[in-house]
């Protein structure tokens, strides 16, 4: 291939000149095909990355046995806590305090004191979670990104909470009022969680909420163990105290289990990169062939000149490359500048569309598949013609 | 040794039921440094062997061999790099090439030789030059008249120094005017830089530019109004006349 005399680059680049308003159709007709692709994919890498982030093996939650998968629904006895911790050995200690977050979980109404309107009658369904301190020691990817840990009457903010409630940012800006379940809280502090469904909720004192709430009882326990094996013991006092009707599971179990009921969409999500990418095919393969019918008796003179075919099939799949690449860059940039970071509300939370490396990846590669697929075939039927009869071709 | 020989050629084109044979046995040599005109009723043949000759058309049977190499007998890819050595081609509308410039055009069968830019760039200034076109080598196809770009044409067909020349009423669309230039420059190009020329024409007195007139009638070929015949020896003998 490379032993063969090729046409010159400029060739290829003066020919996208050529007609310049197809051209630039064409540019934003794959622009567009591979910025959809770019979002879905960033949909599907963003709801990964929220279902990925968590799971710590070493991690086990502690649940209602009748819940189900559902923590809103679980709840089990406020003493759980202080009898696993004295019951089951290897369970993570440091400097004596015991790695086991107690919370309290619910999904409630949540108004802000800036919140529209708009905003306040159409959702403002939020996701609370009471916790004490030991609850970043076992959540360990939650960190404050600004402000304090909430001490009586505050809450700190995960830095989706905003979106799950469909209000601004600035209205979960530290210092501003949130109210929920007939009290008020102060914000004082957000944080953030490596872009797992935690950064979606709001975090209050757990004995607070549970004043608050009238309730004695919690939803689950995260207990952090020395070592993976330590989650077995977990579950055998979760067996022995039947009275506690207690399960537990490893907090990557879990998460496998919601990222295997997610699965579905996900699939979705590339069967619908498939058929965008497949639809930009054909839009490309029209202009591609419009571009070479007008063409035909030129590639014909290159051929009588000693051009090789594949020469001429390169030149011309250069073309078309160098249009979907440039699609590919507009696109990745109106990606990265408008797309990313955009957040998505979900029934289990909020996560953001995440255009990362695999997200351009796939958008190149879909563009490059754009470009390739598109100029072969028309390129390829023009390449048929015998050269005497092409020649003649107007 | 003949340059171009062509020998007991037949093309046929199978039309439905009947089949056409506008070349039905043609044989004919072409010495180094010849200047021959190809003449005959529209539709004789005159394109389809001249393409033949050129390598961009196959034969139903017969031989072409040019400088040695039997020309009938190479795969496609071959004949491609055989023509960028050996063929200048002028088309009867130039055919150049719209995006590139005058001295693009021209520059473009060297990317096709083993050649160093320093070289191309001499041989193209001298190409340009043999068809006063020096003044004109950065405008585009579209902004040149029509006698102007067959020149860049046929410039594109010397560059390479090739074997043979081979023109298709390479004055068909043009004025008379322009076509006397043209006919010039052709003259000019086989007497001062001895190329070997072969020219389709329908116009009786661009024909009697060259020195050697063909006639093509009902598939054969004729000289001087007598048949180039099919043997050998005799052909030979006849071209010198
Ligand atoms: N692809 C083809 N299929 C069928 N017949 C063809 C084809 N190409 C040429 N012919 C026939 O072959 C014959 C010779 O054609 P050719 O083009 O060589 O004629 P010509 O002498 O160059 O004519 P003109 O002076 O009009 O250019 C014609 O009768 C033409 O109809
Ligand atoms: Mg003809």
């Amino acid at each position: 291939m490379l032993g063969q005399k090729l046409l010159p680059w400029d060739y290829g680049v003066r020919n996208l000149f050529r007609r310049p308003s197809r051209s630039v159709l064409t540019l934003g007709g794959l622009t567009i095909v591979v910025l959809l692709v770019l979002v879905v994919v960033g949909f599907i890498r963003g709801l990964e990355k929220s279902l990925a982030a968590t799971g710590n093996p070493n991690v086990v939650l502690v649940y209602a046995l009748s819940s189900g998968a559902d923590i809103e629904n679980s709840s089990i006895p406020g003493r759980s806590p202080s009898l696993l911790a004295a019951s089951v050995d290897g369970v993570r200690r440091r400097h004596g305090v015991e790695y086991v977050s107690p919370e309290l979980y619910l999904a409630t109404r949540i108004t802000a004191s800036g919140m529209s309107e708009d905003a306040l009658s159409q959702g403002g369904m939020g996701l609370v979670r009471g916790v004490t301190t030991a609850a970043p020691l076992v959540r360990d990817k939650v960190q404050l990104l600004e402000g304090a840990w909430p001490q009586s009457g505050e809450v700190i903010v995960g830095r989706l909470a905003h979106s799950k409630l469909g209000a601004e940012e600035e209205d979960l800006a530290i210092g501003q009022q949130v109210s929920f379940d007939g009290q008020s809280w102060t914000i004082s502090g957000t944080f953030v969680a490596a872009g797992s469904a935690f950064e979606s909720e709001i975090w209050a004192p757990l004995a607070d909420l549970q004043t608050a709430l009238k309730r004695q009882d919690l939803s689950m326990l995260a207990v952090a163990m020395d070592s993976p094996e330590g989650v077995a013991d977990v579950d055998l006092f979760c067996r022995e105290r039947i009275d506690l009707e207690l399960k537990a599971v490893s907090e990557s179990g879990y998460y496998a289990a919601l990222q295997k009921h997610y699965k579905p969409v996900r699939m979705l999500g590339w069967v619908v990169v498939v058929l965008v990418a497949g639809s930009g095919i054909f839009a490309g393969l029209n202009t591609m062939y419009g571009a070479v019918v007008g063409r035909v008796r030129e590639l014909a003179t290159l051929q009588a000149l000693g051009f090789r075919r594949r020469a001429i099939l390169l030149t011309l799949v250069q073309e078309a490359t160098l249009l979907a690449c440039a699609g590919a860059l507009v696109a990745c940039l109106i990606g990265l500048l408008l797309v990313d970071g955009t957040a998505v509300r979900f029934t289990m939370g909020a996560f953001m569309l995440s255009v990362d490396s695999v997200g351009i990846a796939v958008a190149c590669g879909v563009a490059a598949l754009l470009g390739v697929v598109g100029a072969l075939p028309p390129a390829i039927k023009a390449m048929r013609l015998p050269i005497v009869e092409a020649i003649k071709a107007i | 040794m003949p340059l171009v020989e062509v020998h007991n050629v037949v093309k046929e084109y199978a039309n439905g039921e009947e089949t056409i044979r506008p070349l039905d046995g043609v044989s004919l040599t072409v010495d180094q440094g010849d200047y021959v005109s190809l003449m005959g009723a529209s539709g004789s043949g005159k394109s389809t062997l001249l393409n033949l000759i050129a390598g961009i058309d196959q034969a139903t049977s017969g031989e072409i061999v040019v400088a040695d190499t039997d020309i009938t007998k190479l795969s496609r890819g071959k004949l491609a790099d055989w023509r960028a050595r050996h063929i200048g081609y002028v088309f009867q509308t130039h055919n150049l090439i719209p995006v590139l410039t005058a001295y693009e055009n021209v520059e473009l069968p060297l990317l096709l030789l083993p050649m160093s830019s320093a070289e191309r760039r001499k041989r193209v200034g001298i190409a340009m030059e043999a068809v006063d076109l020096t003044s004109r080598a950065s405008h585009y196809p579209r902004q040149m008249s029509g006698g102007q770009e067959q020149r860049v044409g046929i410039a594109r067909a010397i560059v390479a120094n090739p074997t043979v020349v081979v023109a298709d009423e390479p004055t068909g669309s043009l004025d008379d005017e322009t076509t006397e230039q043209i006919l010039t420059l052709l003259s000019r190009i086989n007497t001062e830089l001895g190329m070997t020329l072969l020219m389709v024409t329908h116009d009786a007195d661009a024909g009697s530019r060259a020195r050697r007139k063909i006639r093509l009638e009902r598939g054969r070929l004729l000289e001087n109004g007598k048949p180039v015949s099919l043997v050998k020896g005799q052909t030979a003998q006849l071209h010198t006349a």
